[in-house]
């Protein structure tokens, strides 16, 4: 049968007939664990990580302000600012001083900036890659490049959750297998691409309504509903019967259980009645300044309990993404802010549950800040030469430093790592064989990573 | 010309000889063969009186395959598939009663003419038209956002008029259906006729792409003119050639840029729709706007004078010495360096309203701000109507475009200029008449048979599905191969034999057998069939196929009675759940019910920081508009049965519904169930549904509004099968 591209994205009856999947086990949204059979997507390395976490902070975190810090001396040397990032005009810009204050913490004595005091507190349990790189220099398609580890969208890749999901299934019938949480920078980040929509994230916001549409209309008890539900799968009994070999209807029936299903595990998900206020507190709940964020990393916390494969974390989505601070760093104090005590109390919390060893937190950004400014001396530019991305949990080296930028911290220089090594280290740690994601279509073979150098090794305990 | 269009339209003919200039002893091009000339096909048995020669076609290639079709559907299957698929709307029971009392053997073909007569049917086939043609009322900063939707119009009205399909391309190509010349003048020159008004509207087409990104002028008209056309119109990918040359297809980097350069010189332009009377009017309170804008802000500007020297002073002072001193100097005598300087810094003096407010007293704050909020307050009068519409700037036309970099603009490779052309392009083409209008006439011409294959192509995956060729804007080398490559020379063909008229493809392809079929087999059969060709590829049944979001949407309005079938207008937006939706576009009122406008005017498109398409699209796979769509996808999701249990629309069209079903009913429930099932799904209910329906309502019409919702949430509801 020929493949065939609806807007570049594949239907799931094509997906199915390539892996030999008609039948029930359809997609993951509804996959049971160990169903899919193909052997290039079964877990054939020691799967370390149940769940993954990614943390994406929308817009360009400034890696100088963060977790690599320079030395002031450079400031005012004169850079080539030529065609760079956000700015197009040719000239020469000086380095700008860091404001920040640079602390060791831990027994690994790794320092972090007075902005991430409390993750700087779980730095022993943090492999920071102070070395990644990618091309695109402006928000969309960088997002696109780093959430696919491909550039544009003429083939519609898939997002990494996406791929995880599909790769593993779901381990909880229950829940969608990709969830993503919080406004992402773009759709392309939900995009279940030619693997079919039905990959595509889940959308949850961590508030009384987890998902869209998920509760029936106030008047309508429980039985009723259960009723209703009865009866539509009486009604529906002889269409279903005509075309029970039709894949499509087969998916509509999963779909709706699935549905139904959700609409009773999703309100209890997000209910967090019954977490211990000590619990509240870690994550900073009840604090005006971290409130969002615990929540969503609680949420997040709460989903890897329930086997939720992927959990996407977008903070700061929208457009170009908050973090963008192009004429002030200081705009970075607010996000660094409302995300650092969440982000400890995230880690601490799975490591008491004694989680984290079964957990992969990823912490990254589209790219990274220069270290000039383009206006006065205080904002930062887009930088994709040079950034800095950090791993906690399942199987990673806690309290290690990979890779350097150069001195100003302007281009990864030593252990350079293209923003895909990140993707074949999750992938990696989730037990997947990174070069056998492909997917076959349209007379060519997809692969999840095509550039890069593979899982970064010096990281992995 | 002119003696070549009358053979073809006499019908006779059929031999095309492809572009018969454009033979260049290229290899690659001979190898290629959506290049190849339409040649029409002998129908399979001869042309036989009361045979469609689709199904003569099909048929025939069943046979090979040792496949045998199923049978016709019945009567209203039949009925409910061809009104969703021509108007998008289902039948009415009074329409469905007609027909099954027709008993005429045309009775079909009446109701096939009736729909293609009504004007809905140009909403249903222009949605279509416009995912191809990648229409939006947003797009970030969209030049021609406002008025956008005259475009949309233009193509519904162009297609209830049944405008040929060569003349609905260059319309919206050049702003003129025709390519006829009219006078020539003593030096020689030939000029036309004034376009038509109306087809100013066409245009729309190319105004669409003229955006900004990030508030960067990306300069993305030509270039989404060529990636649209080629995959619209000549269904090959060029996009791949945008950085390097095509490595499947016979188009090379230069070929793209080439292409570009024929749209280069357009800019687009605001015309201005309002009457006389408004923009009298307008001015008036324009002038006055301006007037008390202007003395609004002469306040705030007096309070705040004295901070901003503070500001001044103070910035100056966070600055080097060496930085302090260029600035101390007057401009004139600043050396290149220190102007360089000056220029790196100046955007330091830039005056904000929290640069200012530390300066400031809480009383000087209060009252500042107090001051700045009336001045906010002064707002401009509404906007008049208007349309952007392109034009040729002359003095771009003489500007040379080049190959770009990757693509980007801004990365001209000045030692590559091209000149401006097309992939296939006859050889020594001139450009006397215009850039785009030589493109045009090309293009559309019978002989092209690129461009009669996609549009049939297209025309067939509406009805069936899927196209001979699956990939209908691909007919490329990664596109893959038509499964009927006769049948779609023949449709070609055809296609040009009745002068480019959509409207009587349509009624060539919803006539046939193979349109009229069952969607189902009887098992033996199905088992049969699925050894041999289990993905239907063959067409031995007819293909199952879920409802887009447009016609799920007016199905449930339609059922619900508070459907507005009004033809044309603004677009508008639903009402937003999370407050947070642009809705610059469209109507200044979302439109209320009960009088909701067909699906095709919801907003829709794309906006960086907001959602402007309204959760209802975005569940059911409507695009964005950002790219050309040739085939929606077809997802089947937790969300979408999310959206069809519990969302306010489907309660609200339940209650609705039901309040229908039980006027008409006067409290008979076995009558108002059996309605029910007609309205919903175009039939009557089986016993055993009938049965299950009542014990459900258990002998409560209040309970009606639970059955209705049974009925949008039932499998059937959501396909037309």
């Amino acid at each position: 049968m020929r493949d065939n591209y609806p807007c570049g994205k594949i239907s799931r009856r094509q997906a199915l007939h390539r892996f030999g999947l008609y039948g029930p086990a359809i997609g993951a949204l509804w996959a049971q664990d160990g169903k899919l059979t193909d052997g290039a997507l079964s877990p054939n390395l020691p799967q370390k990580a149940k769940s993954v976490i990614l943390l994406f902070m929308c817009g360009g975190v400034s890696h100088i302000d963060t977790f690599d810090p320079k030395d002031n001396k450079w400031a005012g040397t004169m850079m080539d600012a030529v065609g760079f990032g956000d700015n197009l005009a040719e000239r020469k810009r000086p380095v700008i001083p860091c404001r920040r204050t640079f602390k060791r913490y831990g027994q690994s004595g790794i320092p972090v900036s007075d902005w991430f005091p409390h993750v700087g507190s779980v730095i022993d349990d943090i492999a920071i890659v102070r070395s990644m790189w990618s091309h695109e220099t402006n928000h969309f398609p960088a997002v696109i490049e780093t959430a696919t580890a491909h550039r544009g969208r003429q083939f519609d890749h898939p997002t990494l959750g996406s791929w995880v999901s599909y790769a593993l299934g779901t381990a909880n019938k229950n829940l969608p297998a990709f969830v993503n949480i919080g406004r992402p920078s773009s759709s392309v980040q939900l995009s279940g691409g030619y693997l079919g929509a039905s990959q595509a994230a889940t959308p949850f916001q961590a508030g009384a309504v987890p998902i869209r549409n998920l509760n029936p209309p106030k008047d309508l008890s429980a039985a009723e509903r259960d009723r209703q539900m009865q009866t539509l799968t009486k009604l529906n009994e002889e269409f279903r019967h005509t075309y029970q070999l039709n894949s499509d209807i087969a998916a509509r029936v999963k779909a709706y259980e699935l549905a139904a299903r959700m609409q009773l595990s999703a309100p209890a998900l997000v209910d967090f009645a019954n977490e211990p206020k000590s619990v509240l507190d870690q994550y900073g709940i009840g604090d005006n300044v971290t409130d969002d964020f615990g929540r969503q990393l609680l949420l997040a916390r709460r989903m890897a309990e329930q086997g939720v494969r992927f959990i996407q974390i977008c903070h700061a989505g929208g457009g170009n993404g908050v973090w963008d601070s192009h004429f002030d760093m200081a705009a970075h104090e607010p996000l660094c802010r409302a995300t650092d005590k969440p982000i400890a109390g995230l880690i601490s919390d799975l490591k008491q549950r004694g989680m984290l060893d079964s957990t992969l937190i990823v912490w990254t950004s589209e790219f990274g800040r220069t270290p000039w400014s383009q206006h006065d001396d205080k904002g930062r530019d887009h930088n994709a030469l040079g950034y800095s991305s950090w791993f906690a949990g399942a199987g990673i080296k806690g309290g290690t430093v990979h890779g350097a930028t150069d001195e100003v911290g302007y281009k990864a220089v030593e252990h350079r790592h293209y923003c895909s090594d990140l993707q074949a280290t999750i992938v990696q740690q989730t037990g997947l064989d990174y070069k056998k994601m492909q997917f076959r279509s349209n007379g060519r073979n997809f692969h999840l990573i095509e550039e890069g150098d593979g899982p970064i090794m010096e990281i992995i305990s | 010309m002119s003696i070549l269009k009358t053979s073809f339209y006499s019908g006779v003919l059929l031999l095309l000889t492809a572009l018969p200039s454009t033979a260049a002893p290229n290899p690659r091009l001979a190898k290629f063969w959506p290049l190849k000339p339409v040649v029409r096909p002998s129908v399979p048995g001869g042309e036989a009186a009361g045979v469609n020669p689709i199904d003569a076609f099909l048929r025939a290639k069943q046979a090979e395959k040792g496949l045998q079709p199923t049978g016709p559907a019945d009567k209203r299957t039949l009925l409910r598939r061809v009104y969703l698929d021509l108007i998008g709307l289902p039948p009415s029971p009074e329409e469905q009663d007609a027909f099954l009392r027709d008993t005429a053997p045309n009775a079909y073909e009446k109701v096939v003419d009736k729909l293609l007569a009504s004007e809905q049917h140009g909403v249903r086939y222009a949605r279509h038209w416009l995912d191809v043609l990648r229409y939006a009322d947003v797009d970030d900063r969209m030049a021609a956002e406002s008025g956008i939707h005259h475009w949309r119009d233009w193509v519904i009205t162009a297609l209830n008029e049944d405008l040929s399909y060569d003349k609905f391309v260059r319309a919206q190509l050049t702003g003129y259906r025709d390519g006829e010349y009219t006078s020539i003048n003593e030096n020689g020159n030939r000029s036309r006729s004034a376009p038509r008004p109306f087809d100013l509207f066409a245009l729309g087409f190319h105004a669409r792409g003229q955006v900004s990104r990030d508030g960067n002028d990306t300069q993305e008209l030509p270039i989404a003119a060529v990636e649209t056309i080629s995959t619209a119109f000549m269904g090959i990918t060029v996009g791949c050639a945008k950085c390097h040359d095509h490595m499947y297809d016979p188009v090379s980097n230069r070929d793209f840029y080439a292409m570009k350069a024929l749209f280069d010189p357009l800019t687009v332009k605001r015309i201005r729709l309002a009457s006389e009377q408004d923009t009298v009017q307008y001015d008036r309170a324009y002038s006055q706007f301006r007037m008390k804008k202007a003395a609004a802000q002469k306040k705030v500007e007096e309070l705040i004078a004295p901070y901003k020297v503070k500001l001044f002073a103070h910035l100056m002072e966070t600055l080097t010495p060496e930085v302090q001193a260029v600035f101390r100097k007057p401009e004139k005598q600043r050396t290149a360096a220190e102007q360089k300087i000056a220029d790196d810094y100046h955007v330091i003096f830039k005056v904000t309203g929290a640069g200012l407010k530390p300066f400031m007293t809480p009383e000087v704050l209060k009252q500042y701000s107090e001051l700045q909020k009336a001045a906010d307050a002064i707002r401009p009068p509404a906007d008049l109507a208007e349309f952007w519409t392109v034009e040729e700037d002359s003095s771009r036309l003489l500007q040379p475009s080049y190959i770009l970099s990757s693509g980007e603009p801004t990365q001209p490779q000045k030692d590559k200029p091209v000149d401006p052309g097309f992939p296939f392009q006859p050889e020594n083409l001139e450009f006397r008449d215009g850039r785009r209008e030589t493109f045009a006439e090309w293009l559309v011409a019978p002989e092209n048979p690129l461009f009669a294959r996609v549009a049939a192509n297209r025309l067939w995956q509406w009805h069936f599905g899927k196209g001979l060729q699956q990939n209908a804007s691909d007919f490329g080398t990664l596109g893959g191969k038509p499964t009927h490559p006769e049948l779609l020379d023949w449709l070609a063909s055809e296609f040009v034999a009745n002068q480019f008229s959509m409207k009587s493809m349509h009624k060539l392809m919803v006539t046939s057998a193979a349109y009229k079929m069952a969607s189902e087999a009887k098992p033996e059969l199905v088992s049969t069939n699925n050894t041999i060709d289990p993905a239907n590829t063959f067409l031995w049944q007819f293909r199952l196929l879920r409802l887009e979001a447009e016609p799920l949407g007016d199905s449930v309005h339609a059922a619900a009675l508070d459907l507005d079938l009004t033809v044309g207008g603004k677009s508008f937006q639903l009402p937003a759940d999370d407050g947070k939706r642009k809705t610059a576009a469209t109507e200044s009122k979302p439109t209320q019910p009960p009088h909701q406008r067909r699906s095709i005017y919801m907003q829709r498109g794309y906006h960086q920081s907001m959602d402007v398409m309204p959760n209802f699209l975005q569940v059911f796979d409507a695009e964005d508009g950002r790219a050309p769509c040739p085939e929606r996808t077809r997802t089947v999701t937790a969300p979408q049965s999310l959206f069809l249990m519990n969302d306010k629309m489907m309660v609200d069209a339940s209650v609705k519904f039901a309040e229908r079903l039980r006027e008409v009913s006067r409290g008979d429930l076995s009558s108002a169930v059996e309605l029910g099932y007609r309205i919903a799904l175009s039939r009557p209910p089986s016993n055993r549904e009938k049965d299950n329906a009542l014990s459900y309502i258990e002998n409560d019409p209040g309970r009606l509004d639970r059955f209705t919702w049974l009925l949008f949430n039932l499998d059937e509801f959501f396909y037309a099968r």
